[in-house]
């Protein structure tokens, strides 16, 4: 126990020394809120005590998270997290950038839902900069973020159950976030990368390509849940590794400010597409999942559900794209990117577009608005200050993973080693978001 | 007419450059302004709870921003926690405003869940002390968002339990998102692992910007055994 405040970690490490130093000794004087083994007790005459560095670069951390965890024996007695493996300081960047310009680095920031975070940043400069966006826009951006969600949550899924054992369902679900690859790749022209949404709108309407394949996938995907349910509902290993580890009271939740699922599977109904209807989610039918357990497995059937009301939205999106017709994209050639058209064949369509290249859309001085959508993770949030130019002043970003992993630390302690990963993975964190 | 040459000559400005308009007219019926920001009642309760500390209401795009004394920040929270219902903070970041006096801000976005209300609070930091107070005891949630906090602009937080950077390592010593730090990050600033098992520390991170030339897999690197 000793033996770590006093390494010198200046002599073992060269590298980092001080971030090691000040890591360990927080570990070593953090608050066990494990109750030891009782009064009277005999005290253990083998050192079980043990510490363990999971990560960062550890195939079961989802990413480069870095747990340092004291065991004591097979019980997980203190934890610290460790992020910024994977810090590039992108709101530093966006104070360089254009508003246009910071797009694609929003699809590298929760890689696994780049559609998303795409909307998320337009919904964030359009109110900043009162920007309107035409209806047809509203609706294909909804549709296409809830298959973002779609394609996260089966990440989610397949890396959850291959934690657990079970490598099958991973192959399984990556078959369905291929077809939704194929789908951006038809829409948006890259697979991963999309930055299709454009402030004002979005790059490119659908082709009737696109809209077929947007159908086939809403069509066939709920029978492939029902079948995942038929696997996993009733699967005692499942069920028992899930079952009542990670629990949560819904007091802890919104003590410890989570948000998405990790909120709504302890029992809190908040979520932002209810709390402050963005987009056209006012105007659709659909259920917000939420179980009261706030276990593992609680998450689990939240997540499950919302799959399922993701493709109830997709249809009624589809239905409703048969008739709102008309652009995608405001023509205010101030505010957004104008027609391509327009670019090629007419002198002024040209000076807009350089002109939209080079400032772009300057919201007035000193405007500061906040705006967020709720992403699969949960609340991903864009605070944005104007200096009157066309770059941001301030550029905050909340990402969900950040917040829900402030509440890992907590839920590993008192947890059994061999539950870490199925924790970190009920979690459902990405750390390319967390780490900005 | 005779002094006219005593007076300096309005600076010309480019004619392609981009100059910064002041602010519009009071840009009004946002169209994605949000049911849950029409928090006004709450404002003026805030108000006369907190009296002359209570310095400036902004209202744009619907939303409510409050900026109140940094010394009752505590005293704030706890009233809109406690009385108005507002459990879940949400967010909370640091500003620099760079050329203002007391440059720093920090801001509180609260959510009240049942009411389905949402408002920020934002405070000023003292450019000397450079310290706030911490809300950990009322909002755990602040607790990474202000070791964020403290490690992209320095923002010391007083009686937070756990002040270590967050993202950057211990052994960095500069505030990133303060606007005098340069994009390209310092030189020297962030030492990578050695190019060779035996080597030193590459201090720069960024060598070819500099001149340097790093040696590169085929070649061969001489160790301390092979000097001997």
């Amino acid at each position: 126990m000793s033996s770590i405040s006093q390494t010198d970690w200046t002599e073992t490490l060269k590298f980092w020394p001080r971030h090691n130093e000040a890591l360990y000794k927080r570990l070593e004087t953090k608050h066990s809120w494990l109750e030891t083994s009782g009064d009277g007790a005999p005290p253990d005459p083998l050192e079980h005590e043990m510490v363990l560095n999971i990560g960062p670069q550890h195939p079961a951390t989802h990413g480069v998270l870095r747990c340092v965890v004291k065991l004591d024996g097979e019980t997980i007695e203190k934890s610290v997290l460790d992020i910024g493996y994977l810090h590039r300081g992108v709101e530093k960047i966006a104070e360089n950038k254009t508003y246009q310009e910071f797009m694609p680095y929003t699809d590298r920031m929760d890689y696994l839902q780049p559609y998303a975070n795409n909307v998320a940043w337009c919904l964030a400069v359009e109110k900043l900069a009162r920007v309107d966006v035409p209806e047809r826009a509203q609706w294909i951006r909804m549709m296409m973020a809830e298959l973002a969600r779609i394609s996260s949550h089966l990440i989610w899924m397949g890396v959850g159950l291959m934690d657990a054992g079970a490598v099958s369902v991973f192959l399984w679900t990556w078959q369905f976030r291929e077809d939704i690859y194929s789908i951006f790749d038809e829409v948006a022209g890259a697979r991963l990368t999309v930055s299709h949404s454009r402030i004002g709108g979005v790059a490119t309407d659908l082709n009737d390509t696109g809209i077929g394949m947007i159908q086939k996938f809403a069509d066939s995907f709920p029978e492939a849940i029902a079948s995942w349910e038929k696997l996993l509902n009733r699967n005692r290993i499942w069920i028992d590794r899930n079952v009542g580890i990670g629990h949560l009271t819904a007091e802890q939740v919104v003590a410890m400010g989570m948000t998405g699922p990790n909120l709504r599977g302890s029992g809190v109904a908040h979520d932002i597409r209810r709390f402050e209807p963005y987009l056209k989610y006012d105007e659709v039918d659909f259920i917000i999942p939420i179980r009261t357990e706030g276990d593992a497995l609680a998450r689990y059937f939240v997540r499950l559900d919302e799959m399922k009301e993701s493709v109830k939205i997709i249809q009624q999106c589809l239905a409703k794209l048969k008739t709102v017709k008309g652009p995608v994209r405001t023509d205010d050639a101030k505010r957004s990117y104008p027609n391509k058209d327009e670019v090629y064949y007419s002198m002024e369509g040209l000076i807009h577009d350089f002109m939209y290249t080079d400032t772009g859309v300057a919201p007035p001085k000193g405007a500061a608005a906040y705006s967020a959508i709720e992403a699969s993770k949960g609340e991903l949030g864009f605070y944005l200050q104007s200096d009157g130019t066309g770059n941001p002043w301030r550029a905050r970003m909340n990402s969900p993973s950040f917040t829900n992993l402030q509440g890992l630390e907590h839920m590993l302690e008192g947890a059994h080693m061999g539950d870490l990963v199925i924790l970190i993975g009920t979690i459902d964190p990405v750390l390319g978001e967390a780490d900005k | 007419m005779a002094d006219s040459s005593n007076t300096p000559k309005a600076p010309s400005t480019l004619p392609f450059s981009f100059v910064p308009q002041e602010p519009e007219t009071v840009v009004e019926n946002n169209p994605h302004a949000k049911a849950s920001s029409q928090v006004g009642d709450v404002m003026d309760a805030l108000k006369s709870h907190l009296g002359d500390d209570f310095h400036e209401l902004v209202v744009y795009a619907g939303e409510h921003t409050a900026r109140v004394s940094h010394s009752r920040i505590i005293d704030t929270c706890t009233f809109l926690k406690d009385e108005k219902g507002f459990k879940y903070l949400a967010d909370l970041g640091g500003i620099d405003r760079f050329t203002e006096d007391d440059r720093y801000e920090i801001y509180y976005n609260l959510v009240n869940i049942e009411d389905g209300k949402r408002l920020r609070i934002v405070i000023r930091i003292d450019e000397e002390s450079m310290t706030a107070q911490t809300v950990t005891n009322l909002y755990p949630a602040a607790n990474w968002n202000e070791r964020e906090c403290y490690d992209m602009f320095g923002i010391r937080f007083e009686g937070h339990p756990d002040l270590r950077r967050m993202y950057m390592p211990e052994d960095f010593e500069y505030y990133p998102l303060r606007k005098e730090f340069p994009l390209l990050g310092v030189p020297g600033s962030l030492p990578l692992p050695p190019q060779a098992p035996t080597g030193d520390l590459t201090e720069d991170p960024f060598p070819a910007a500099h001149g340097h030339k790093p040696p590169q897999s085929f070649e061969e690197v001489k160790s301390e055994e092979d000097n001997d």
